[in-house]
């Protein structure tokens, strides 16, 4: 895992950013192919909830006014969205443009279903971070654009802490149970929703306790489920998912838990900080009760630590409009849109010096002091089938907390998780 | 929507002389000739129909479980053939018998329990009066016209862990720990509500069918088993049950075809698991295919599959195959 | 024969109880969706809506392309059942009344064509598919849901066709009708019902099907019904007002379908039956 990296993104660099930096690519694309495109439609994949209506919308008229030609978002929904996407690579008309995972992104640059963007990298990708810019690349190549990548922190209902009478935001671990205790004897509120297959959030648990989900052997990546640092990190999962009535067989895109907090009967989530934004949709009248904190971690000096989820922007190998799709990315990775997305979802920009627009955004400031100590999973070809459902991992979520030991229900997946990581290609 | 026997209700007699016969000459003779072609250009759409759309995926797949195909290999349109290799893998994994095992198990439950109540219900049907009998027609009817998917949807929400109408009678009744249960937190349970969903939509087929075939018996051999002196018993099984018998053993065949490929149920319900313990045959190869990316491998495991149940209906077709001899 | 009040109330209060067990389901299905959200999350179910709102109706319908899903669930199903029972109907007329060389053969052939599991075969249909660059249309998925129900379709008809008495055709044959005319004229009314019953099955199988249209048709325009109401309940999570209407909703084509053919069906199959 690559938290070392991760730092470079500087927290310092993200609240005094020099504002300066970065200019305006409004003008420097190819103005002599401008009008060549006229009548096309360039078609692009974004993932539900990754970017604001608004945003696509300014993102297509920018395109349009530069190239002539039209761009139509399909939005894809992350369960089963592998399948989806291999079979469309393999297609005659693939979509132009897609976002993915960064996770996924490996597994995808080895199949050779992905437009090499060398060009684009050294035309607008110079200043990209490096630890974002990371699982773009696979063996020497640019294989993707880096677009964001995202920490997930604690939303709350400040109305339901209210009524709790807690005055003070926790620190600690220990002092988020303890609150999260005190709404559930208070209030009639569900204290958390956390469903029991929130990987992404073990996943960061598990770096926070220094350990990893898998390790390797030789060459090979094994599981690692079995270490007891592992297992610390899923009793702690376990002991506040014990105050959630979410289903312990369930993500928490199954119901989106932006809709349930929607309701206004939860105290909080832990997610990304455009999740509030589902609930902002759902229903309106929450946003003035929308707060956000850092995940504490077991001591008050160390947040917890995060899974650094993001997703890159891809061409289609197969696609027959690699120059517009390129100029679609220049579009949408400008400064401009760039910032434009920082500011909106609280995400963190694919360059340091667009962390400015991060400023003033509660998610993200609260996302930001965690982002240091955050990780991701392996950035190996091989870990895309981890995600296949059904997922070995969240299997061992549930198995744990449906009463089985972390030991044992490490053992029971531990030969599909094996065999996952071993498939061949 | 009727079963029909293989044996066809008025008998041998009716094949007799197709193509009219009759007196020679050289016109009837042109005419017996394009007769004796006649069925065959008549079958010809279906057979050509089979041929394309079936016959070719169907061998589609099984050059494809020769082959090592995965993401890259579908989107990069290569063929890269590994002989038996995914053969090799499939048969000797523990995990692909455990689920031929389970399928079979599930298969045999359901069926049996398909069958024994929905001919109870059937005869049931025979024996009550008019009105009853509509009442509960119209209650099958509704059963057997539910789309699987809306059913297992709805199914879900019975079963729902909160707010599902079952969980609230079970702690009405009583049982208080299941005020909350998940219906799909274990093997058991799972194959409980799937089991419950299945029999449940396929009843009706059975049982309609069932009391329709029994309407049909000839009052006269009632009378003549009681004029021998036959009792209720007697009757019921030297007159009832043969007469039925070709209707049992054509549904029979029917349900254990359609129960073995339920996989919209199972998938929808909890996707095989949890921990792909309730995985049946076509669910395994649908995820080990489509869903894990192995696509030479899911192929292999659909052979397998078709095999596995031809196994299990060989012994009817065996029947309907002497059958038709004897008609011919 | 008297029976005894038991041996009279017995099979009464059974089907009472069946009745119950076999409807409620879809009672419950069409309740939540006419019941307001409080009713449906309500610690004590509410066993009969009594304030009822269309609203989850609206949420279902509203859903994009809606329409288009009906449209092209319609069309798939309808051309899917009127191809098979066409093509149907001749082989079965072959196989039913006809005597000729290798028709075991055929008979057994369909009998193993029924047998297909379909859904472990959808990524070879898709490459095939794939290839003949198909994808998106409703060609393809036509033509294989036409598949899908022929087998049943042919040797249900055969039994159908076999139980029209002969004598009928012939003396109509007698009567100075050519073979044509007399298939025509007298087993073509008299298959009717049989007709009818046939293709609720296949009406149910092509309304149905949904992991083949879910790899091949990914462009919304090219979706059905099924993609729609699964996608539904992802979207709609634990909004079971407005996913038990979209079941509702794609029920009720074939619950009106049955309840209106099932009875002309028993009764035609029945009273063929007891005449021939």
């Amino acid at each position: 895992m690559k938290r070392k990296l991760i730092a470079a993104i500087g927290i310092a660099g993200m609240m005094v950013s020099i504002a300066a930096c970065g200019g305006d690519s409004g003008d420097d694309g190819k103005k002599a192919g401008a009008d060549g495109y006229a009548g096309e439609t360039l078609t692009v994949w974004v993932m539900d909830g990754s970017s604001p209506d608004q945003w696509q919308k300014d993102v297509a008229a920018a395109f349009e006014k530069k190239t002539k030609a039209k761009v139509k978002f399909e939005i894809q929904t992350w369960n089963g969205i592998q399948q989806k996407l291999t079979t469309a690579l393999s297609e005659e008309n693939p979509p132009d443009v897609f976002e993915i995972g960064n996770t996924q992104t490996p597994a995808y640059a080895k199949t050779g279903g992905l437009a090499d963007l060398a060009d684009l990298k050294s035309s607008i990708g110079t200043d990209w971070s490096e630890s974002l810019n990371e699982s773009a690349v696979f063996d020497g190549k640019q294989y993707a654009a880096p677009w964001f990548v995202v920490n997930r922190v604690v939303v709350y209902n400040k109305k339901v802490w209210a009524d709790a009478g807690i005055k003070e935001l926790p620190k600690t671990r220990d002092e988020f149970y303890a609150d999260l205790k005190t709404i559930g004897d208070k209030t009639d509120a569900e204290p958390i929703y956390l469903p029991g297959q929130n990987w992404y959030h073990f996943v960061g648990l598990a770096i926070g306790e220094g350990a990893e989900l898998v390790k390797k052997d030789g060459d090979k990546y094994v599981s690692n489920l079995a270490d007891p640092k592992v297992a610390a990190a899923m009793e702690t999962y376990k002991k506040f998912q014990a105050l959630s009535k979410a289903p312990k067989d369930k993500d928490e895109a199954t119901p989106q838990q932006g809709e349930v907090f929607a309701k206004g009967k939860t105290g909080a989530f832990i997610g990304m900080g455009w999740e509030a934004g589902i609930a902002i949709e759902t229903n309106p009248a929450i946003e003035k009760d929308l707060g956000y904190f850092t995940i504490p971690g077991a001591t008050a000096e160390k947040p917890e630590g995060v899974f650094l989820g993001g997703s890159n922007l891809a061409v289609a190998a197969g696609s027959k409009k690699q120059e517009l799709a390129k100029e679609f990315l220049k579009v949408t990775l400008s400064d401009e849109f760039e910032g434009a997305l920082a500011k909106a979802n609280g995400v963190i920009p694919n360059k340091d010096s667009l962390q400015s627009n991060l400023k003033g955004n509660a998610a993200a400031e609260a996302a930001a002091p965690a982002a240091g100590g955050g990780g991701t999973t392996p950035l190996i070809p091989e870990w895309a089938a981890v995600e296949n459902a059904p997922n070995p991992i969240k299997t061992y979520m549930t198995a744990v907390l449906n009463g089985k030991s972390t030991a044992e229900a490490a053992k029971q997946v531990e030969e599909e998780f094996n065999k996952r990581l071993s498939q061949q290609q | 929507m009727t079963v029909q026997t293989e044996r066809p209700p008025s008998g041998p007699a009716d094949v007799r002389k197709a193509d009219g016969g009759g007196s020679g000459g050289p016109r009837t003779r042109a005419a017996s000739r394009a007769g004796a072609l006649a069925p065959y250009l008549l079958l010809l759409p279906a057979v050509a129909a089979s041929v394309l759309l079936l016959g070719w995926p169907l061998l589609k797949d099984v050059l494809l479980s020769f082959q090592n195909l995965n993401m890259a290999q579908l989107i990069q349109h290569v063929t890269e053939w590994n002989g038996v290799e995914n053969y090799k893998e499939t048969l000797t994994s523990e995990q692909f018998w455990r689920v031929t095992l389970r399928s079979i198990l599930f298969t045999a439950a359901n069926v049996a329990l398909i069958m024994v109540l929905g001919t109870l219900i059937g005869l049931l049907l025979a024996r009550l009066g008019r009105r009853m009998r509509f009442t509960l027609l119209i209650g099958l009817v509704l059963a057997w016209a539910m789309p699987v998917v809306a059913a297992t949807t709805v199914y879900q929400w019975l079963f729902a862990t909160r707010y599902g109408v079952v969980n609230w009678v079970l702690d009405k009744l009583g049982w208080h720990s299941m005020a909350d249960y998940s219906w799909t937190s274990s093997q058991m349970s799972t194959f409980f509500v799937v089991t419950l969903l299945i029999v449940w939509m396929s009843i009706p087929f059975v049982a309609i069918n069932l009391y329709a075939a029994t309407t049909t018996i000839p009052g006269e051999l009632y009378e003549a088993a009681s004029l021998d002196g036959a009792g209720v018993w007697r009757s019921f099984t030297t007159v009832t049950m043969p007469f039925l018998r070709p209707f049992l053993y054509a549904t029979t065949f029917l349900e254990i075809i359609w129960v073995f490929k339920a996989f919209v149920q199972v998938y929808t319900f909890n996707e095989g698991g949890p921990d792909r313990l309730t995985e049946i045959l076509p669910v395994y190869a649908y995820v080990e295919g489509v869903g894990n990316q192995h696509y030479g491998m899911g192929a292999a495991i659909a052979v397998l599959t078709i095999l596995i149940l031809l196994g299990l209906t060989a012994y009817y077709l065996r029947i309907v195959l002497k059958q038709e001899e004897d008609e011919l | 024969m008297k029976r005894s009040l038991f041996g009279r109330v017995w099979p009464n209060a059974t089907a009472v109880v069946l009745f119950i067990g076999f409807v409620f389901p879809v009672y419950w299905m069409f309740a939540t969706a006419l019941k307001p959200r409080g009713d449906i999350l309500a610690d004590n179910p509410v066993w009969f809506p009594t304030d009822i709102t269309f609203e989850h109706f609206e949420t279902a319908t509203g859903a994009d392309h809606f329409w288009t899903y009906v449209t092209n669930s319609l069309t798939v199903t309808v051309l899917a059942v009127v191809f098979s029972l066409i093509i149907a109907l001749a082989g079965s007329f072959a196989l039913a009344r006809m005597r000729f060389k290798g028709r075991r053969g055929f008979i057994i052939g369909f009998m193993l064509a029924q047998m297909a599991p379909w859904e472990v075969m959808v990524i070879a249909m898709y490459m095939i598919v794939r290839d003949a660059s198909m994808l998106n249309s409703l060609v393809p998925l036509t033509l294989f849901y036409m598949m899908m129900i022929l087998p049943f379709t042919i040797l249900t008809l055969r039994g159908f066709v076999a139980a029209v008495p002969k004598e009928l055709e012939e003396s109509a044959m007698v009567d100075g009708c050519t073979r044509a005319q007399a298939f025509r004229r007298v087993i073509l009314p008299l298959l009717a019902p049989g007709l009818m019953s046939t293709s609720l099955f296949g009406f149910i199988t092509a309304w149905n099907e949904f992991a083949l249209v879910l790899v091949l048709n990914k462009d919304t325009e090219a979706k059905t019904l099924p993609l729609w109401l699964s996608s539904f309940q992802t979207q709609f999570g634990d909004d079971w007002g407005a996913t038990m209407a979209a079941s509702s909703l794609f029920a009720i084509p074939i619950l009106i379908l049955f309840v209106f053919l099932q009875r002309k069906a028993v009764s035609g199959l029945t009273a063929g039956a007891v005449k021939g």
